[in-house]
């Protein structure tokens, strides 16, 4: 939770409330993607420069945030995914036999996107038994326009990030592990 | 045949039987792709294919393998449809004759791939006892006269091999008609 310390205030106050309903909830093994200990004690301490960057989109999003805690709906909260992190462009959840349950106002509208993800954890979920695994952890799509990163929530859900390349991918699984239980049950 | 690898893609809509069928066959493990359904799917059924069925069948005594692909049947899915059908040998089309609701649409879909793939396909008709009811309705969503109609029961794996036999007759029956083509 350091990173979370890293991020500007009024981020930190969204992440509180956010955080309420998951209290005691990251027995999920799904969920258990955290970076290895290794890459965790490697990280430099957020940048100055990051800092500034956020100061302008969080003081923009502490007027229109009442909604965030236990009834938030999860469109709001991918809203501010992008909105907080940079360099996120945008975030989809959907159910894992392929229905949209949310997206950020960044993302179109299109039935085969949360079908694609599916597809996609269903297959990955076949692959890490080739690997020699147990639990698919993260999918990474690692392509010329960006990262697009994809974590199972829980059994029912897929939440997929669409980034540039810079991103600081420890930021994103910070905001979305801090919520992760809340949205593998939000309402859609 | 001999020596010789076939692909056989497995499709139709959604809870029409694929997976069962696959399941049945398959002498390898089958890798599949089952998720929990929701909203009204999940009325329908517990679990769906969202990516592949992967399922192997071989002759005894023969090197023939089948190779079978099942695709997921909602709409929403087609694209794992496209990126499956390529180099396909036979189209195994599944229909559930009592679900007549999604008749029309399979019609519309059987017609569409049969147009772009060129392949001849088998029709299993599923929950139908009746030769006459699955041509009937094989006819309906566009079969053509030439291609074979198996009417079955998916749920009992016995059926499933019925329908495999039809796949290598048909195949079997292809590469006859290419050879007289050639000669």
């Amino acid at each position: 939770m350091q990173e979370v310390k890293a991020l500007a205030d009024g981020s930190r106050s969204l992440m509180t409330d956010g955080r309420q309903p998951l209290s005691g909830t990251p027995s999920d093994p799904s969920l258990t993607w955290t970076a290895p200990s290794r890459a965790r004690s490697v990280m430099p301490p957020a940048p100055a420069s990051s800092s500034v960057a956020l100061a302008a989109p969080v003081a923009a999003m502490a007027a229109p945030t009442p909604s965030t805690g236990p009834s938030a709906d999860p469109t709001a909260m991918l809203d501010e995914l992008v909105e907080t992190v940079e360099d996120v462009r945008a975030a989809i959840l959907a159910s894992v036999d392929g229905f949209g349950l949310a997206r950020s106002s960044s993302m179109s509208d299109e039935a085969s996107h949360p079908a694609m993800l599916a597809a996609a954890i269903g297959l990955a979920r076949q692959l890490v038994a080739m690997g020699g695994g147990e639990q698919l952890r993260q999918l990474v799509i690692d392509h010329d326009g960006g990262l697009m990163l994809v974590w199972p929530l829980g059994d029912e859900r897929v939440l997929a990030v669409l980034a540039a390349t810079t991103v600081e991918q420890r930021r994103v699984r910070s905001f979305v592990q801090a919520r992760a239980a809340w949205l593998s049950r939000a309402a859609s | 045949m001999s020596a010789q690898t076939f692909k056989i893609l497995v499709t139709g809509p959604f809870a029409a039987g694929k997976t069962s069928m696959i399941q049945s066959v398959s002498q390898t493990q089958v890798i599949s792709t089952d998720v929990f359904t929701s909203g009204d799917e999940s009325d329908v059924k517990s679990h769906t294919t969202v990516a592949m069925d992967f399922g192997t069948y071989g002759l005894e005594g023969d090197d023939t393998r089948l190779l079978l692909f099942g695709t997921p049947g909602q709409a929403r899915f087609r694209f794992m449809t496209d990126i499956l059908k390529g180099d396909v040998d036979v189209v195994a089309f599944v229909i559930d004759a009592e679900a007549t609701e999604t008749h029309a649409a399979a019609g519309v879909e059987l017609r569409a791939l049969l147009r772009d793939l060129r392949t001849p396909a088998v029709i299993a008709v599923n929950r139908c006892d009746d030769v006459t009811v699955a041509r009937r309705l094989a006819r309906s969503l566009g079969a053509l006269d030439g291609e074979a109609v198996v009417p079955c029961q998916l749920i009992d794996p016995d059926s499933g091999r019925e329908v495999v036999v039809e796949i290598l007759l048909t195949l079997l029956a292809s590469m006859e008609s290419s050879k007289a083509e050639v000669a």
